[in-house]
């Protein structure tokens, strides 16, 4: 199974979060072929909302940076993970980075989901995937459910399916690997 | 009140948060002549005065697209900077959240994070005006828009008289919250080049036709 994790953990120096992933993926390579994306460590730009991708170069993406390693580790995966510590209630500006950026692996057409608009597929699959948290000093359950939600939305817009939210403080990475492999 | 207003489109000053905040700041301008300050926060070089008239502010309004299902990462990073100062004054705080999709559902989810941001910053939540179908605004006709714009201006005239997002306009603009089913038929049915006009527009314009559905990165 082809597995791409986005680590977007901002701190420079060593983390335990950054260190969890690391074995993470260390145990999920000895079956599987893993990419694991430091993002903190990769030349990346903001969408600026040119549409570029969308009505000039369909599919391709106005920034030439690291970014396209990790369009084409995505769409090319079975499974990925968006991993990243909570901060201000939520996951990382880092992440919010990349993610804004992979609309350029959706087409911009419309299509009803669920009753509800959304834009098309551009590719024939996309891999579902899963999300791993840390906590920040003051998350609770309200601020678990809202990040759930809000990335059940973001399965819906691509295609795909939220399998699993896990959190550092309470899941054991062999739990994460299971599931991982009963994907 | 000091009011500040947060522009958070990655689109900086071409964005049709902008031209939103135009309208919304016409009525505002109306009832209060006190100077109001705008904020790009997709100029990265000026975040520092960015902050620097939030934590100024007696009341601030960000206003932002939609991006994947949540705010933009340039918005999210301003939130991760404000989180770290002790805001020691009572600060109100609202947004605006505009999207492309026609129904306001998209935007709700946000909604929760937002408020809850408010209420870990200590400020007091002054609400989220959503509104869907924006995109495309910079090109329609005057006639196109004219309904949106009234309801903007008319949405800064209340905010300058009673510091607070008028229900009633709120209300208003959120609709159609969900598709209505003719709609949701309609989309089904309709041929996809007049379902997607806006876009086979523009792909022409680009001369990008031939290459909608190319698929790079397989």
């Amino acid at each position: 199974m082809k597995i791409c994790i986005l680590n977007g953990d901002m701190t420079t120096e060593a983390s335990h979060f950054s260190d969890y992933l690391r074995n993470l993926s260390f145990e999920l390579n000895k079956e599987h072929q893993v990419d694991l994306f430091a993002l903190n460590q990769m030349n990346l730009h903001y969408c600026i909302g040119c549409w570029t991708c969308w009505i000039k170069t369909p599919g391709r993406c106005v920034h030439k940076d690291d970014a396209e390693q990790i369009f084409r580790s995505i769409i090319n995966s079975d499974f990925f993970i968006f991993a990243s510590p909570v901060i201000a209630g939520f996951t990382s500006s880092l992440l919010k980075k990349i993610t804004d950026r992979l609309i350029v692996l959706i087409h911009p057409y419309f299509k009803i989901i669920y009753g509800e608009a959304h834009h098309r597929k551009r590719y024939e699959k996309y891999p579902d995937f899963g999300l791993i948290i840390q906590h920040e000093k003051d998350t609770d359950e309200e601020d678990l459910q809202i990040i759930k939600d809000i990335y059940e939305r973001t399965a819906i817009n691509f295609h795909s399916k939220l399998r699993f939210m896990k959190q550092i403080e309470k899941d054991k990475i062999e739990d994460i690997i299971n599931e991982t492999c009963n994907i | 009140m000091k009011l500040a207003i947060f522009n958070g489109s990655p689109r900086n000053k071409k964005s049709n948060s902008k031209i939103l905040t135009e309208q919304f700041l016409d009525g505002y301008t109306e009832i209060c002549n006190e100077p109001t300050v705008v904020r790009y926060l997709a100029d990265i070089k000026e975040r520092e005065q960015a902050i620097k008239t939030f934590l100024d502010a007696d009341t601030c309004v960000i206003i932002f697209p939609l991006y994947t299902d949540c705010m933009p990462g340039i918005v999210k990073d301003f939130f991760e900077q404000i989180s770290g100062f002790n805001i020691n004054k009572l600060k109100r705080i609202g947004f605006i959240v505009q999207s492309g999709f026609p129904e306001s559902k998209h935007s709700v989810y946000l909604e929760r994070y937002l408020k809850k941001l408010v209420s870990r910053l200590n400020c007091e939540y002054i609400g989220t005006v959503i509104k869907g179908g924006v995109e495309g605004i910079q090109y329609m006709p005057p006639n196109m828009t004219k309904k949106l714009f009234t309801n903007f201006r008319e949405l800064g005239k209340h905010f300058a008289s009673t510091e607070k997002f008028s229900y009633k306009i709120m209300k208003r603009l959120a609709k159609p919250f969900k598709l209505p089913l003719i709609l949701r038929i309609l989309l089904v049915i309709a041929p996809s080049g007049l379902v997607n006009m806006f876009w086979n527009m523009q792909l022409k314009q680009n001369g990008a036709w031939e290459k909608r559905f190319d698929r790079p990165f397989i």
